[in-house]
């Protein structure tokens, strides 16, 4: 078969699972644009009779996205500081030394990985509820970090395998102490994989939703997320409008960096976590 | 080599975190799945398996179970069927193929709650584009409220969940159809085997592994899948949508029945668990066999 038949048919084959992926996206601008009126109506149409741009700004005072924004770019961007403070030292470790339980702890690793929030959201509630986390950043931070770590030390510890070892211990030749050679020729060495992780944790949590809903109560604390949920979940009368420029305006920036991390993600994937 | 306590002390941040935030709460929920707990979250008298019977009696539990089994099934069955037909075009040379890539993987990089709320609004009985599109295509001649009865929701967020999953296992598969030599397909055409032969002689046998991850690591990713549903349906119109995680959500934070949310934990953790045995074996045989 030629290359020229081969796609064809191979784009016949696909089309409608293409169609029903492109489907919503679809949905989700045309009605961004639409005016109100155009939405509520019998038979409606695709595209918008004018493009209605302002229902974005209407949108972004009428939810409050602007506190949602800063919530979930504080809770996210702290959760990812924790996530690389415990999961750097620990893929180095099992990355670069062979100690006692090292088998116990990738395990241990796993069924943290396993374990997902929901199910122990109960213990998790009550617990943030004693300390008086509950509706604070702080409790979404910690429970991210957590939930994030396993992912993130697999994947340094493929990433830090990669670098060869004999870097360091020239290093020591020349007389720097262990930390000396750590801090001057393997952090900036491993700093590429540093980014990945960073942004891959960022992605998860900016995207979670059990957790924020769970822990946070009032709409001020609101994450990005849970913000354009209560927009769905609480209101009898919907402005759809509204909905769909915040999905459209909370997605479009996220799913632009991690379409373009992905290829690192499998590679990380297929070193570390599945092998 | 540097010896075993500095690695101890590296290791240490990360074990004391998920000792605190996952640890903890385990203990705490087996705690509150032995005890009678009241509405505030106190616990009472101990009262053993008692939770466990009154969640054997409820109805709804079981309902639950039941429904949660379909959806795994339903939505792994469905992906893997799936995703294995695009990998190997995916994995094929034809025009367009970059593009087709980027959008077999788009679903990947959209939250699900986001994914299930324009779902919500595509599906939505008198305004939604979906009903618009199938008239307008002479499929239906009147709309279908697709969200309301029980019987036509459950397998509708069954195809969203089978959507979102197609990218991470066509991935796998990619990355399992790139790892196969090609030497031995040479060989196997040298020696006159058709494509067909090639397929189901070389290509299934060599992608089991990556099957079988696949598998694994969707159901249990799927058994906990929480926002399609709970952003679709809620587990509603009467209880008619719900597994055991959005079950679970309600037991807890709706009816204040803490003690039976905690042993239903209980019951998913042992379930989670045994998956996650099967997970680790199957990881251990395949690096002490396939390894040179």
């Amino acid at each position: 078969m030629s290359k020229a038949r081969k796609s064809v048919l191979y784009w016949l084959i696909l089309s409608p699972l293409l169609l029903v992926i492109l489907f919503p996206y679809t949905v989700m601008l045309s009605t961004a644009l639409k005016d109100r009126t155009e939405i509520f109506v019998f038979d409606p149409t695709w595209w918008p009779r004018e493009l209605k741009w302002s229902n974005f700004v209407d949108m972004w005072h009428a939810v409050g996205f602007g506190q949602a924004l800063v919530n979930s770019l504080i809770i996210s961007g702290l959760s990812v500081a924790l996530v690389l403070l415990v999961a750097i030292p620990a893929g180095y470790a099992t990355a670069r030394f062979q100690f006692k339980g090292q088998g116990a702890y990738r395990q241990f690793l796993l069924i943290t990985q396993m374990l997902s929030p929901i199910v122990l959201i109960i213990g998790i509630f009550r617990m943030m509820a004693t300390l008086g986390f509950v509706d604070q950043p702080v409790a979404l931070i910690l429970a991210y970090g957590a939930f994030n770590m396993a992912f993130a030390t697999w994947m340094l510890q493929s990433f830090f395998e990669t670098i060869p070892k004999e870097l360091e211990e020239s290093a020591w030749i020349d007389g720097a102490t262990w930390f000396q050679s750590l801090r001057m020729i393997f952090l900036p060495m491993a700093l590429p994989a540093l980014a990945v992780t960073a942004i891959l944790t960022f992605v998860n949590t900016w995207n979670e939703f059990v957790l924020a809903l769970s822990l946070l109560r009032s709409q001020d604390s609101y994450t990005l997320t849970l913000k354009i949920y209560s927009l769905v979940g609480a209101a009898y009368r919907i402005n759809w409008e509204h909905v769909m420029a915040a999905t459209l305006l909370a997605t479009v920036p996220v799913a632009i960096v991690f379409a373009w991390m992905q290829r690192y993600m499998v590679k990380g994937l297929s070193l570390g976590g599945v092998k | 080599m540097i010896g075993g306590g500095r690695a101890g002390l590296m290791i240490l941040p990360s074990l004391a975190l998920a000792f605190w935030i996952i640890g903890y709460p385990i203990y705490d929920v087996i705690m509150a799945a032995v005890h009678e707990v009241n509405r505030f979250g106190k616990l009472r008298d101990f009262v053993g398996i008692g939770n466990f019977q009154t969640l054997a009696a409820d109805p709804i539990f079981w309902g639950s179970l039941w429904r949660t089994v379909i959806w795994t099934v339903g939505v792994v069955g469905g992906t893997l069927l799936l995703s294995l037909p695009i990998a190997l075009i995916l994995n094929d040379d034809f025009y367009g193929r970059g593009l087709m890539r980027v959008i077999i993987m788009l679903p990947w990089a959209v939250s699900l709650t986001m994914t299930a709320i324009v779902w919500k609004w595509s599906l939505h009985g008198q305004y939604g584009m979906v009903n618009e599109t199938l008239q307008d295509l002479g499929i239906l001649d009147r709309p279908v409220e697709w969200l309301a009865t029980a019987d036509i929701a459950f397998p509708v967020e069954i195809l969203v969940g089978i959507l979102v999953s197609i990218p991470f296992t066509t991935t796998v598969f990619l990355g399992g159809l790139a790892s196969l030599p090609g030497e031995i397909y040479e060989a196997a055409r040298i020696d006159g085997a058709n494509a067909w032969q090639r397929f189901t002689k070389l290509t299934m046998p060599l992608l089991k592994s990556f099957f079988n991850i696949a598998l694994v690591l969707n159901v249990i990713h799927v058994f906990n899948s929480f926002p399609i549903i709970w952003v679709m349906t809620k587990g509603d119109p009467a209880n008619g949508t719900d597994i055991l995680v959005t079950y679970l959500y309600k037991l807890a934070f709706q009816y204040g029945r803490i003690g039976d949310a905690a042993a239903m934990s209980l019951i998913m953790f042992a379930i989670l668990l045994t998956f996650t045995i099967v997970y680790a074996r199957m990881q251990m045989k395949q690096s002490a066999g396939a390894r040179p």
